[in-house]
């Protein structure tokens, strides 16, 4: 049974629609990745599933129910959202951020042990036990998005929405970060949805792929079914070639060329309203 | 409930560094209040003002200590305490280190009200006490509402924007206040010009019990916010999709902070910068966490106005420095330092 959908739902800032008549189920179970180009909406998408930004027609669906219409609260106990490159005060430590993920569930001042035992246990499974103590600002980035994603755990949700989870990070950091999110995913049953730039990436930690343009889903399904070169030209706006991993057989894409008359202008969305539109929101604070 | 299960959001040091820093500050603010009991026009010894308690003082000194030294060493602790809360309670919400109830035009609100009474009312003993405080409230909550409707953009307020909005009614409200002294009469004048550069003016026990109300009211109301202050801390998509109504979780701070400054600028004059230079000491002393740092702020507040008041009355005896100068004359580089350093 699927918990999350979205149907008929469009989005948009001050009058111009960036996403329009979005329909989209979320497999329970699963890690799902948003792919698209820079300006798709699929940040935008993410935030509307994640209820953080309010469609202006249509409804996403949680458990049955307009996710709008439930207790914030309520719906914070049952999806967590880390937003894109999250910043945290100064001098704030590991253990205080991670113990901040538990307010959904908090009564009153204090911490009581069942939030003490949460928190150990997902520093445990983050691997930042040892970090417990550092303020995150003093962390590397690969370790302080670690921390991040353990304060999301710690919110104790069995959906996890990450926007862009690897950006920022080396190559390292982002195996780490992804393996650690395929961990939660296998082991502990968490459904997983993910904005992912990279499409090699996500071809290989997702089970199920959306593609998106210009706020539409173009395709969705398995990568193995997601990732061809028509998928690469129509939406992309590249020519590539596709191979098959050696390792696991999901399909990798080798880009080689910009596709015909794909110059920056035409095919490729235009100079990317969406984006800008991002930036307008996240400098003026679109949040209800 | 114990005090150390109260900060135990954070780990055993820092709970351990917290308990010393809090037991440090109240210390430190308890030897004030003994050194600032035995300075003043009239001096006395620590033995002399024991010997006053106890009932076995001069007149003299029992008039000096009752009716002005305390009262006004109450006004000062409080004066502090208020300003500082609102000041670290705006900062949370607003995410930015340079908020100050100063800086987002509530004091100048507050002030601009107050003025405007004493303007009608010439006479100081024709309003009541307890009064000035809720005028003052109105007058901050109006330039706090300003500013805020200023900074409103779809359906959200950026700390950006909520800055640069207080700075501008702050301006726009101090001229005001510009334009009515120039019509005052001269010791109407001497009386606002006073207030402006935050003397404090209250010496008496009327006006603690006009400021006492509010704070006992509003501290506790703003410290059970304290987990929400932090979760906004972190940002609205956050704060959100921790399950905050964010909009709602500000504009219920904003009112407790607007409320606090108020009280104390409607009791002690336009006291600039302790809002903006305790919260900030208290970060670097306890951290991030409000839980903590809430009441951190508090006693550095109260610290600061205390012994800036004292210094005040002692350095150029017989007459005495306001307050408000003495606050700025270390809070003005502060604050271009923190200007400097947050352009980096």
């Amino acid at each position: 049974m699927d918990r999350l959908m979205a149907r008929g739902v469009a989005i948009g800032y001050g009058g111009a629609l960036i996403v329009r008549d979005l329909n989209l189920t979320i497999p329970t179970g699963k890690v799902t990745a948003l792919v698209g180009p820079n300006g798709s909406g699929k940040s935008t998408v993410l935030k509307t599933l994640a209820r953080i930004l309010r469609p202006q027609a249509g409804e996403v669906i949680l458990d049955g129910k307009a996710i709008h219409a439930q207790p914030t609260r309520e719906v914070a106990k049952k999806l967590a959202i880390l937003p894109q490159n999250p910043s945290a005060p100064e001098g704030l430590t590991v253990a205080e951020l991670v113990a901040y993920g538990r307010f959904p569930h908090r009564r009153g001042l204090t911490l009581t042990p069942s939030d003490r035992r949460v928190i150990t246990s997902v520093l445990e499974l983050t691997g930042m036990d040892p970090f417990a103590d550092r303020p995150v600002d003093a962390l590397s980035g690969g370790q302080r998005q670690r921390a991040w994603i353990a304060m999301a755990l710690a919110q104790e949700t069995d959906i996890l929405f990450l926007d862009e989870p690897t950006s920022f990070l080396d190559i390292t950091y982002q195996l780490e970060i992804l393996q650690l999110l395929r961990r939660l995913n296998r082991d502990h049953n968490r459904t997983i949805v993910m904005v992912v730039h990279d499409l090699n990436l996500a071809s290989r930690y997702a089970d199920h792929m959306v593609v998106l343009k210009s706020g539409r889903v173009v395709t969705e399904g398995a990568p193995q079914a997601v990732v061809c070169r028509e998928v690469l030209r129509d939406v992309f706006g590249v020519e590539a070639d596709i191979v098959a991993d050696p390792r696991t057989g999901v399909p990798l894409c080798l880009p080689f060329d910009l596709a015909a008359g794909a110059g920056q202008a035409s095919s490729h969305p235009a100079p990317s309203e969406g984006e800008s539109l991002d930036v307008l929101e996240a400098a003026e604070g679109g949040v209800r | 409930m114990t005090i150390r299960s109260l900060w135990s959001d954070s780990s055993q040091s820092r709970t351990r560094r917290t308990r010393t820093v809090m037991i440090a500050l109240v210390l430190l603010l308890v030897a004030a209040l003994l050194v600032s009991l035995d300075t003043g026009y009239i001096r006395m010894s620590p033995v002399e003002v024991v010997r006053t308690f106890a009932g076995a003082g001069s007149t003299e000194d029992q008039l000096a200590l009752y009716s002005f030294r305390l009262p006004r060493l109450f006004i000062a602790v409080l004066l502090g305490v208020g300003l500082a809360v609102s000041g670290c309670v705006l900062q949370g919400v607003s995410r930015n280190a340079l908020a100050d109830p100063g800086i987002l035009g509530i004091n100048a609100g507050a002030g601009l009200v107050v003025m405007l009474f004493t303007f009608l009312y010439p006479t100081n003993d024709a309003v009541p006490t307890w009064l000035l405080p809720c005028l003052a409230c109105v007058g901050g909550g109006f330039a706090g509402w300003l500013t805020y409707a200023l900074s409103y953009r779809h359906g959200g307020v950026s700390p950006v924007r909520l800055v640069l909005s207080g700075v501008a009614v702050a301006a726009g409200i101090d001229a005001a206040m510009i334009v009515l002294t120039v019509r005052l009469n001269p010791d109407r004048y001497q009386f606002v010009s006073e207030w402006l550069a935050g003397s404090i003016l209250g010496s008496s026990w009327a006006f603690v019990l006009a400021l006492l109300p509010w704070l006992l009211v509003l501290l506790p109301f703003v410290y059970s916010q304290a987990a929400v202050l932090n979760v906004l801390n972190l940002g609205e998509e956050m704060a959100a999709g921790l399950g905050i109504r964010v909009e709602r979780a500000r504009i219920r701070l904003l009112a407790g902070a607007v409320g606090l400054a108020a009280a104390a600028v409607a009791v002690g004059g336009a006291i600039s910068f302790v809002g903006l230079i305790a919260p900030h000491l208290a970060r670097r002393l306890v951290g991030s966490n409000h839980l903590a740092l809430l009441p951190a702020s508090a006693l550095v507040g109260g610290l600061l106005v205390l012994v800036a008041d004292t210094i005040g009355r002692t350095v150029l005896q017989p007459s005495e420095i306001p307050t408000g100068i003495v606050v700025a004359v270390v809070g003005a580089p502060y604050f271009l330092y923190l200007l400097a350093k947050s352009d980096s």
